[in-house]
């Protein structure tokens, strides 16, 4: 009850939107099955990525390189797809984004060095590394690898999008991590004061490790399901997808500061973003105007909770 | 370098009385056998075997348990999981909160501390006191051989010390060794079995607490003989400069008083008795929510420091790294800051004249560094702190309140800025002056105001009371 009490300024926020472009989206096109559908796999890839970036937020620090590990990955796993295969292409994708991940980490947590500077040197890097590929063109995905494109393309029962599956999956892993597992709340701990967790004997450096590889992994699996949608790596691809997740994570009510958070919000958070894209684009508002009243939404929902909270 | 030489035993099932006064080396004491510091010679024997208490980690597997001065809980965290952070009960691997609630309220519960209230309450809604009280169930949650408290009840009230100290006895009974740091001479005495007394970072000597009384320890404790009317020249007060009626915020509790010119009013008090909180109230940094301040018989309504500078009323703050200089930048930039409009007028900037007011202030307050630009960092505290005090100096203050001016300044330096709040005395400012070391307060100040939980209790000249009074006024229950 006490946690329905808290989400229930966002999901009133996701009832007014949504019964906002019920009405508004002509021919009643919004509030349909199919249309929801869509919805949902469109705001897969950023709720993947907004998941991991809400440990990053809770212990206090950020990852601005998850977009270019998403370019990065998605070309590495194509690249690598004719060549050794669908298992080990995927593995390679997914060590490529743990080694970012690491390396943003080890940085982090070793250096006095602030996590905003280095995930932004580690975004210039791995964006580099994309273009490298190919000369920085696109390679398609062989229409062979049925299985690759099912992860992005494919509906299950002919209905739910894999994306939305994966997501889903992926939603409850990280709930479990961060509100079940004694990791979770040593997260917490560090977010909230970093002095009484290293007094208790909390490992600070391997759990701050730890969230970074974490970020970059999940990161690494948006960007193949993005490849897969696209029908082919793009090296220059997910561009400000970090500020996508940053504002789902804060719409979402997780504090900047440190040590408050959530997974059901950062989820919601993704949705309320995703409605506002779809329905805006419905309504047919120029995409200029789009982003104005997107930035406006989140500057008013961070402002509510920041009222709320004191 | 803060200790230097101390000898200190614990018996198991004793409780042993730490005393010393503010700055003699009792929370660097206890944080060395915390894991926090590290000695630089000397050891420490646990049931003879000697000790290498490296870090938090080891400490706390020796069953040492500390209770800090300053909170150490995740506000963000309930009162249960903090109890139990980094030791969560585990099902399956994943935390068991039913069994972590249930376990944090038997443990309240057998300790005593039912008002602790709800244990899935976040601890930021808690008070101060149930947070200690927090703390103290997490650091016996845990068997601990040696618990060590540091001013334990300067938050509670009297029946939750009452109750802390029921705990108290029955450890002793079970054997823990506990060491007790208060500065309540009453407590002390009817709590433990043995004092150490501190002064200098040195120990002075252990007696049984039941044959030493409050007299005896209070002269233990201030040690050092007082020097009577040390060069304090007979003041010569002019009018009054700053009067002020009935002051009150959260912190501040009905606070009247009056400096004249060329007068040193010392506040003397222990730390944490609320003097700075009432300087913050005058500068206007946490204004006053009711009473008045008066500068010159003018009433003056000051709601943020700019009124306070405007007013005449300046303050060099006790944390000079965070408050008083920006560190990042030099000497010049430091002491040009409070004149920028004298020097930077209509967007432009006058070298000539910033450089004169920096070497002004370099000049007059025998500053040492090897040239303007100098960075601030690269200077000694008594240095830094100097710059401090000369920034405000071109504003030609009324009032003067120094919060702390000798804080981790050495000896030489402390001297050196008696001599300035003297000189600036003597040229008609009037001073207010906080310290907690009280041979200081009394050597510099005209008349004593003894401050204790955000109140004036006591108001008195200099000459007409001893060092030993103001310890048991300000110490007594």
């Amino acid at each position: 009850m006490k946690r329905l009490r808290k989400f229930l300024p966002l999901l009133i926020a996701v009832v007014l939107l949504t019964a906002f472009f019920t009405i508004t989206v002509p021919q009643g096109r919004f509030l349909t099955i199919p249309n929801l559908l869509d919805l949902v796999q469109q705001i897969s890839i950023n709720a993947i990525i907004a998941f991991g970036m809400t440990l990053a937020i809770l212990i206090g620090g950020i990852d601005l390189s998850v977009g270019a590990v998403v370019a990065l990955v998605g070309t590495v796993t194509v690249a690598m797809l004719a060549k050794v295969g669908l298992p080990i292409a995927l593995a390679m994708g997914l060590a490529v984004a743990a080694v970012i991940g690491s390396a943003n980490g080890y940085f982090a947590a070793r250096t006095k060095m602030p996590p905003f500077i280095i995930t932004l040197a580690m975004m210039m890097i791995a964006r580099g590394m994309a273009l490298r590929f190919n000369e920085g063109r696109p390679i398609p995905v062989p229409d062979s690898e049925n299985i690759f494109l099912a992860l992005g393309n494919a509906r299950i029962l002919n209905l739910i999008p894999v994306p939305v599956v994966i997501m889903l999956a992926t939603f409850v892993i990280m709930t479990i991590l961060l509100h079940r597992t004694a990791f979770g709340q040593h997260l917490f701990a560090i977010g909230g004061n970093r002095e009484a967790a290293r007094f208790v004997g909390i490992r600070l450096r391997l759990n701050e490790v730890v969230v970074y590889v974490i970020c970059s992994l999940l990161a690494g699996l948006a960007g193949m399901i993005h490849a897969s949608q696209l029908y082919s790596a793009e090296p220059a691809s997910g561009q400000g997808f970090e500020l996508n997740a940053i504002a789902a994570v804060v719409v979402g009510g997780t504090s900047f500061t440190g040590g408050v958070g959530t997974m059901y919000g950062t989820l919601i958070g993704a949705v309320i973003i995703g409605i506002l894209d779809k329905g805006l684009n419905q309504m047919g508002v120029h995409f200029s105007l789009q982003y104005i009243i997107k930035g406006l939404v989140i500057l008013g929902a961070v402002y509510m909770d920041v009222r709320r909270r004191k | 370098m803060v200790l230097n030489g101390v000898d200190f035993d614990l018996h198991a099932g004793e409780i042993h009385a730490l005393l010393g006064e503010n700055g003699a080396g009792k929370s660097t004491l206890i944080k060395i056998l915390g894991g926090i510091h590290q000695p630089d010679a000397g050891e420490i024997l646990l049931d003879e075997k000697q000790a290498e208490i490296y870090d938090v980690v080891v400490a706390n597997q020796l069953g040492i348990r500390l209770i800090h001065q300053e909170l150490s809980l995740a506000p963000n965290l309930s009162v249960g999981e903090n109890i139990f952070l980094g030791r969560e009960p585990l099902r399956c691997g994943l935390i068991d909160r039913r069994q972590l609630f249930c376990n944090a309220e038997r443990l309240c519960d057998e300790l005593g501390m039912t008002e602790i209230g709800d244990v899935q309450a976040h601890v930021s809604d808690l008070k101060v006191a149930q947070q200690q009280m927090v703390e103290i169930v997490r650091a016996l949650s845990v068997n601990a051989r040696i618990l060590v408290l540091d001013e334990p009840t300067a938050s509670l009230s009297e029946t939750e010390t009452e109750s802390l100290f029921v705990i108290l006895n029955r450890l002793r009974e079970q054997g823990v060794g506990i060491i007790y740091i208060s500065h309540r001479l009453g407590e002390i005495q009817r709590l433990a079995d043995r004092v150490t007394v501190l002064r200098d970072g040195a120990s002075i000597g252990t007696q049984e607490s039941a044959e030493i009384n409050q007299a005896e320890l209070i002269r233990w404790m201030v040690g050092r003989d007082i020097p009577e009317q040390y060069e304090r020249k007979d003041c010569k007060p002019g009018a009054v400069a700053l009067s002020v009626q009935h002051l009150c915020n959260a912190w501040v509790h009905d606070v009247s008083f009056e400096i004249r010119y060329g007068e040193i009013l010392g506040f003397a008090g222990l730390v944490g008795a609320g003097r700075t909180e009432l300087a913050r109230a005058l500068f206007g940094v946490e204004p006053a929510e009711s009473g008045e301040i008066l500068v010159e018989g003018r009433l003056v309504n000051i709601k943020n420091p700019g009124d306070a500078l405007s007013a005449g009323i300046v303050l060099v703050p006790e944390d000079r790294k965070r408050e008083g200089l920006v560190m990042t930048g030099s000497v010049a930039f430091n002491l040009a800051l409070p004149m920028t409009h004298e020097w930077n007028k209509d967007f432009r900037p006058d070298a000539q004249r910033r450089a004169e007011i920096v070497s002004r202030g370099i000049r007059g307050f025998n500053i040492n560094c090897s040239n303007q630009e100098q960075a601030i960092e690269s200077l000694s505290g008594g240095n830094q702190q100097k710059v401090v005090v000369a920034k405000w100096m071109e504003k030609r203050p009324k009032v003067l309140i120094l919060d702390e001016p000798t804080r981790g300044v050495d000896v030489g330096a402390r001297e050196e800025m008696f001599g300035i709040i003297r000189k600036l005395t003597d040229a008609g400012m009037a001073v207010l002056l906080i310290s907690s070391d009280l041979p200081e307060v009394m050597r510099l100040s005209h008349r004593l105001v003894l401050y204790r939980d955000g109140q004036i209790i006591h108001e008195a000249t200099t000459e007409s009371i001893t060092a030993e009074e103001i310890m048991a006024q300000l110490t007594r229950n």
